[in-house]
């Protein structure tokens, strides 16, 4: 994309998207509470408008049942003096910690209203996924100067197999655009997700050790604008759980089918690809079915 | 920030204890180390030089060196050598906590905005950018023809003097000239104009009794207050109100009086200051389109841009919003002999070219560009070099010895071997002498 390249800044200029993970069902198990977690963040946001004055970061909460924009700073810094009441905390920051508390109230409700005993605890990174690509795309399209853009999805819950395709489609997209998606991964499980995520579209992936110090890990790592990326030595990843959920059932398997057509991925056979229609052929497949359809998707870890 | 690392010590930890001068630094700094910065904002103790080695690769060693050097300039790390452990370096104690606090509680500005339920009604946006523009570019026009003087702004004679110090040259009797850097400083964008000009305020400081850390710190300060917003000046130092006057000419700033205490709002070209210079944040569209028979047309009703082309060309007529003018031999001599080379003036019609030339390849005809060269080069067909005369040589035998004695120092400019004279540079002159005398001999 060459023209969108020259629009850019020549120098590190960056538009930091943040999807901030809200999922209450994570947050009652974790060794800090939320409210740590977010003073780490809020000074991790501050430093990276404090690092140059074009710099701009916008925060995407991730909830159990929902997402939204919690905050943009471009659109909060012209009045941000104004708000300013001394209380120690940033002025900036006063409309954004105001909106997530509404974002959660509302998310809690939404939740309630969908009783499904069996879903994984999980956040909706879909979503959010892609908002801060759409967010991207306007930028994008704006047509002036433009910061460089890059995702960093700071997650704690575990992946939920039935966003695998959304995801992945937004995974693409980020990777067609040229956009890293840098991940943070707070929980104690493996994401698969943002382990394919980082690894297609070329950003990084940690799992800070001790929640305690994420300020310095996410200062250390993710502040490390684009232009830096080329000469500062990161975490490399140790390795990538590329598995895949299925389409039929949403659970995450290790071997399946997959349509030899549109490579949709099944747990068990079909007669018709439910994707795209095509039909399998039988004969050959009660024969030897086991060698010709059957795909090994094996993690390499 | 040269001005700031050439401060002495002593000043620069005195600067260093405002927040928003911290925070200015910072962003004036290489990306790798503000990155360092940042990464070593919370540890206490020296971090080993070896150990910071480790955080680039291999390719990114030159760009590591160059950040640590300038974070050592700036004192914002101080290098400790160890005998057993090496060098290692630890960050500035009052610059560290300054940047902690405004990370976690952000600051405020030592100024109070004004109330939104005052009675005077603020100029909007646009309007404080064309008042800014307009002050700047009447302070530019003001500064290239000074010979001209309407008063157009109030900076007192002596303040445009030392502005117009490097940028003019006066010459014999026919008034005060451009000089190359002049024209180069024309050519700028404003931000980097505004940069040079504060530059030459601040050295200058010291001769109006200013300590130049105060007007740093201050000019910083200006930088982080938000555009189109008024602050009581009542706030401010007795030296600071006189800047604001200066700045106000500039068009940095916009005073308003109010019943009882003034205020000052900071137009764009203020908050700006701090943006490093390499983002220009608003490039100006282009104007100029270039024929093939060497006229051009410009689009612009600025005066300062009339006075800018015909530094090279001549300004056929004048139309409202329309220069029509010819690039002729005559006027390009003129240019060159003001020290303006054809480089230069390429360059900034390349840059200022309209946008519907600037999307042809070239913008600017070529054989334009190549006439702009060829009658560069005509001027130039004959090349100076000192040099001194010998003859009289008392035999051939001396005269091909000095002959060859000036080619091994790659002196021989010319020889006339039949009546035995020679040309020689005279950085050789001192060598020749004694190498004749000993031939003599």
């Amino acid at each position: 994309m060459p023209s969108v390249v020259s629009k850019q800044y020549s120098d590190d200029v960056s538009l930091l998207v943040l999807l901030l993970d809200t999922n209450p069902l994570f947050w009652s198990t974790t060794s800090i509470t939320f409210s740590q977690f977010l003073s780490h963040v809020l000074a991790f946001l501050n430093a990276v408008l404090g690092l140059n004055q074009l710099n701009q970061v916008v925060v995407i909460a991730t909830g159990y049942s929902s997402c939204d924009y919690i905050y943009d700073s471009s659109l909060t810094s012209n009045h941000g003096n104004l708000e300013s009441n001394g209380t120690g905390m940033p002025a900036l920051f006063g409309s954004l910690l105001k909106k997530l508390e509404e974002f959660v109230t509302k998310d809690e409700e939404l939740s309630k209203e969908e009783v499904s005993e069996d879903r994984i605890p999980s956040c909706l990174l879909s979503g959010s996924l892609s908002m801060a690509l759409c967010y991207i795309q306007r930028v994008f399209r704006s047509g002036h100067l433009h910061p460089q853009p890059r995702i960093l999805c700071l997650q704690g819950s575990p992946d939920g197999p039935e966003q695998y395709v959304a995801v992945m489609n937004s995974i693409f997209s980020a990777q067609r655009l040229m956009v890293p998606i840098d991940s943070c991964y707070i929980g104690v499980q493996n994401s698969a997700f943002l382990q394919q995520a980082s690894y297609i579209t070329g950003g990084v992936h940690h799992t800070p050790k001790q929640l305690d110090g994420l300020f310095q890990y996410l200062t250390t790592i993710f502040a490390t604008d684009l232009h830096s990326r080329g000469f500062v030595q990161l975490p490399k990843p140790i390795g990538v759980d590329f598995r895949a959920s299925c389409f039929c059932h949403k659970k995450t398997i290790d071997m399946g089918y997959i349509c030899s057509v549109c490579l949709s991925i099944f747990c068990e056979h079909h007669k018709k690809c439910s994707t795209c229609g095509s039909v399998f052929g039988q004969s050959k497949l009660d024969d030897a079915s086991s060698v010709s359809d059957k795909k090994r998707k094996a993690p390499s870890t | 920030m040269d001005m700031v690392a050439s401060l002495p010590a002593i000043k620069l930890d005195k600067l260093y204890n405002n927040v928003f001068i911290c925070e200015a630094i910072l962003r004036s700094l290489p990306p790798l180390a503000k990155k360092y910065v940042l990464q070593m904002l919370y540890i206490n103790v020296p971090v080993p030089a070896t150990m910071m080695e480790e955080w680039v690769l291999a390719d990114g060693a030159s760009k590591h060196r160059v950040a640590i050097d300038r974070l050592i300039q700036l004192r914002i790390f101080s290098e400790i050598s160890d005998r057993k452990r090496g060098t290692s370096y630890s960050l500035n104690p009052t610059f560290q906590n300054n940047l902690q606090k405004h990370i976690i509680s952000g600051g405020v500005l030592p100024r109070e905005p004004m109330n939104s339920d005052n009675a005077i009604k603020l100029p909007s946006l646009q309007e404080l950018e064309t008042y800014a523009l307009k002050q700047w570019e009447c302070f530019l026009l003001q500064l290239i023809n000074s010979g001209q003087g309407e008063k157009l702004t109030g900076i007192s004679s002596s303040m445009m003097k030392i502005f117009q110090r490097g940028l003019l040259s006066q010459r014999d009797k026919d008034g005060p000239r451009l000089t190359e850097s002049g024209f180069q400083f024309l050519l700028m964008d404003t931000n980097a104009q505004l940069w040079y000009i504060i530059r030459e305020y601040i050295s200058n400081a010291e001769e109006r009794d200013v300590e130049p850390a105060d007007l740093i710190s201050f000019l910083l300060e200006l930088s982080f207050h938000v555009t189109g917003e008024a602050y009581n000046s009542n706030t401010l130092t007795e030296v600071q109100n006189n800047t604001l006057k200066d700045l106000a000419d500039l068009g940095l700033v916009k005073l308003q009086q109010g019943r009882k205490d003034s205020w000052f709002i900071p137009t764009k070209l203020a908050t700006n200051l701090s943006v490093s210079l390499a983002d220009s944040s608003a490039r100006k569209e282009g104007f100029v389109v270039m024929e093939t028979n060497f006229r051009m047309y410009a689009y612009s009703t600025s005066k300062l841009q009339c006075e800018i082309l015909r530094l090279f060309a001549r300004i056929e007529y004048q139309l409202p919003n329309l220069i029509a003018c010819a690039i002729t031999k005559e006027s390009l001599y003129n240019a060159f002999d003001n020290g303006i080379t054809s480089d230069q003036i390429i360059t900034f019609l390349q840059q200022n070219s309209h946008p519907r030339c600037a999307d042809r390849v070239p913008s600017i005809p070529e054989n334009v560009t190549d006439q702009i060269r060829l009658w560069e080069t005509d001027l130039k067909r004959i090349e100076m070099t000192q040099a001194h005369f010998y003859d009289e040589f008392p035999s051939k035998d001396v005269f091909e010895a000095a002959c060859d004695f000036a080619r091994e120092w790659g002196g021989l400019l010319w020889e006339d071997s039949k009546r035995m004279r020679l040309v020689v540079k005279s950085e050789v002159h001192n060598q020749m002498r004694e190498f004749l005398h000993t031939q003599s001999k």
